[in-house]
């Protein structure tokens, strides 16, 4: 059923001729790796912030606040491009054991955004009042440090899995 | 007697090089961003451009380090395809054009007080030449003879 909804998308016109074009494929692959270069450094700024590692004299209210769109954006960005990749090779990225992998750390990073919503991320005001960040917070930033690495581990590792013969191209 | 390099024999040395790679040039590239997007008035604007560099001034340095330490790893495992591979030298000019960029034109203007339209040139400069870097890296395998 899945599969079969991955292979419909992929052969549509746009993606099977993404796929079999020698520039346009890379060209969106790079755009892909400098969003997550946006990305990642607005997520390390704002954990290392949490950490209490990076903008110690600046109230972490003030950062959280700030990158919260702009952390948005780039995810939205970087998901584009990474959408594009992965519909134009649905099928196979269905049998990729890191891209299994990759989604299921997605799913941690929800639960993760969603534990630490009410503690941390909706109203970080409260956590300007110590000297020290609080442990919550600190436990909040090094697990996102931690999944988001992971994230990119595992996207480097679909390239490595070549598709298996017998896949639904035309 | 050829000496042979461990990393070219081991299957996931590269791989594993690679994350490093890309996690340090990320974090480098990334954060010399939020740097640029300040200075055309995006992002962190209740800092200065000297402030949010400094904050992460290291951070960017150490980035750096990983991604030119491990870049000179993976290069050792297959030096002379790299050589003769047109987008690595595209990508080590536009390497050393970034590296130099930033520690001179781009650093100065984020100290001084600068015309809006001088800011925003160097911030358009440093992101094209960051950008180019990374499409340089990842064009290495695609004009690698034999590959495509």
């Amino acid at each position: 059923m899945l599969v079969s909804l991955l292979i419909w998308l992929e052969n549509l016109a746009p993606f099977s001729s993404l796929r079999s074009s020698a520039y346009a494929y890379p060209i969106v692959l790079a755009l892909h790796v400098s969003a997550i270069s946006l990305f990642g450094a607005l997520i390390v700024a704002s954990d290392l912030r949490l950490l209490g590692w990076a903008y110690a004299d600046c109230p972490i209210s003030e950062i959280i606040n700030q990158l919260r769109w702009p952390k948005r954006l780039a995810f939205i960005l970087a998901a584009t491009f990474g959408f594009l990749l992965f519909a134009c090779k649905g099928e196979e990225y269905y049998y990729n054991p890191f891209f299994r992998t990759k989604i299921l750390l997605f799913l941690l990073i929800a639960i993760h955004a969603v534990a630490f919503r009410r503690s941390i991320y909706s109203d970080p005001a409260k956590l300007d009042h110590s000297l020290k960040p609080p442990a919550q917070a600190r436990l909040a930033g090094s697990l996102s440090l931690l999944l988001w690495l992971a994230v990119l581990c595992a996207g480097r590792g679909i390239g490595y899995i070549v598709g298996r013969p017998g896949m639904h191209y035309h | 007697m050829a000496i042979e390099n461990p990393l070219g024999t081991s299957p996931t040395a590269f791989p594993v090089l690679e994350c490093f790679h890309i996690a340090g040039f990320a974090l480098a590239i990334g954060m010399s961003t939020l740097v640029d997007l300040r200075l055309l008035g995006v992002g962190l604007k209740k800092q200065s451009p000297g402030q949010i560099s400094r904050a992460f001034e290291w951070w960017t340095l150490g980035g750096l380090v990983v991604a030119v330490f491990s870049g000179l790893l993976l290069f050792s495992t297959d030096p002379d395809m790299y050589y003769s591979n047109w987008s690595f030298l595209i990508k080590i000019a536009c390497l050393a054009l970034a590296v130099t960029f930033h520690y001179t034109i781009r650093r100065r203007t984020g100290l001084r007080d600068v015309s809006r339209s001088t800011a925003g040139l160097v911030a358009c400069i440093s992101m094209v030449l960051w950008i180019s870097v990374i499409f340089g890296g990842i064009f290495i395998a695609v004009v690698r003879p034999g590959l495509t």
